[in-house]
């Protein structure tokens, strides 16, 4: 059972990547703010005597259903779950051209300095607003899976499906991110 | 099929290097959260904590102030004659209800009596009290 001082330490380590998640979704900041909290009361409350190893899954499932929540009241579910597309055989000939030369590029803002920064700043900028145009099941799981660090049974697991649909949003949103990007001049 | 799935392998690993690239810049963005939204999801936080506290009291006093009513009232747990026990008042209740009815059933049985026995008992027939004459009498010797 995971004791106080635990689960704040771990509610301290999640708190910000969680707000970011749920902005990345909702594109509120209130809102999100919202669905964070809610989430880490549901945590507490029902899953607190768990133990510590287990509230990292729990927390994003828990997280995942209360953004999928907040869609529902805001009646939008069936916008964003609508994207028949999704689920069409994928055609990679053409993507991994480009993915392969994306990776060979050199990563940018990685030296310090003022204008080195603005450029990150100006990457990160960029970065979120594809993010946010993603479909919602590409973008959860791509956040789930890479910036989670999830691996993909977990994130499976997270998002209620299947390890070969995870597979497939992870391949269509790193395709989809890495094209819009080299479109606006990032990592070219 | 190694040869097809080989390739396969090496898509997902370059899809996989790729996606952690850019979830990567995404870090910056945690690092730079305005104060107010650090400060807010901090409150959040000892809310949560506090909930906690809340619901893991709730969880241990329950039971306890559950037992020591049982035991205070009854004497022990909801056995066999706490259950009886729990019966006693609705059958006072029931005893008590079917007392007051048959003792007003007797006492209206009794005022009918007297009633009868007065009018059987009395100098004056019966029937001299349906006579209209005689009650104007009665009820000018009343006035007198």
């Amino acid at each position: 059972m995971a004791s106080e001082k635990e689960l704040d330490a771990f509610l301290r380590g999640v708190e910000k990547r969680a707000f970011k998640r749920s902005l990345y979704h909702v594109r509120n900041q209130e809102s999100a703010l919202d669905i964070v909290q809610d989430s880490m009361m549901k945590l507490s409350q029902h899953y607190g005597h768990k133990p510590v190893e287990e509230l990292p899954m729990l927390f994003q499932r828990i997280l995942s259903n209360s953004t999928l929540d907040w869609f529902r009241r805001q009646k939008t579910q069936n916008a964003l779950f609508t994207h028949l597309g999704d689920f069409d055989a994928v055609d990679d000939g053409g993507e991994f051209d480009l993915l392969e030369t994306f990776l060979q590029t050199e990563e940018p803002g990685r030296e310090q300095g003022p204008q080195s920064q603005l450029e990150r700043a100006q990457t990160l900028l960029n970065i979120e607003e594809v993010l946010q145009d993603l479909p919602a099941r590409q973008r959860e799981a791509f956040l789930l899976r890479y910036w989670e660090d999830m691996d993909v049974a977990e994130t499976a697991s997270a998002m209620g499906c299947s390890q070969g649909s995870v597979k497939t949003h992870c391949s269509r949103a790193v395709a989809a991110l890495a094209k819009a990007l080299r479109a606006r001049g990032i990592f070219s | 099929m190694t040869t097809q799935r080989a390739p396969m392998i090496a898509s997902q690993s370059l899809i996989d290097q790729i996606g952690a690239r850019i979830a990567g810049e995404l870090d910056v963005a945690v690092q730079q959260l305005p104060h107010d939204v650090s400060e807010r999801l901090r409150a959040a936080r000892t809310r949560a904590l506090a909930n906690r506290r809340m619901a893991d009291t709730v969880t241990v006093t329950a039971p306890v102030l559950l037992a020591q009513g049982s035991s205070a009232a009854l004497g022990g747990g909801w056995g066999f004659w706490g259950k009886a026990a729990s019966l006693v008042p609705l059958v006072a209740l029931t005893v008590g209800l079917l007392g007051i009815g048959t003792l007003q059933e007797q006492v209206r049985l009794r005022e009918i009596a007297e009633v009868d026995a007065e009018l059987l008992t009395s100098d004056l027939p019966p029937t001299a009290y349906t006579d209209p004459g005689f009650a104007q009498f009665l009820k000018l010797g009343a006035k007198d």
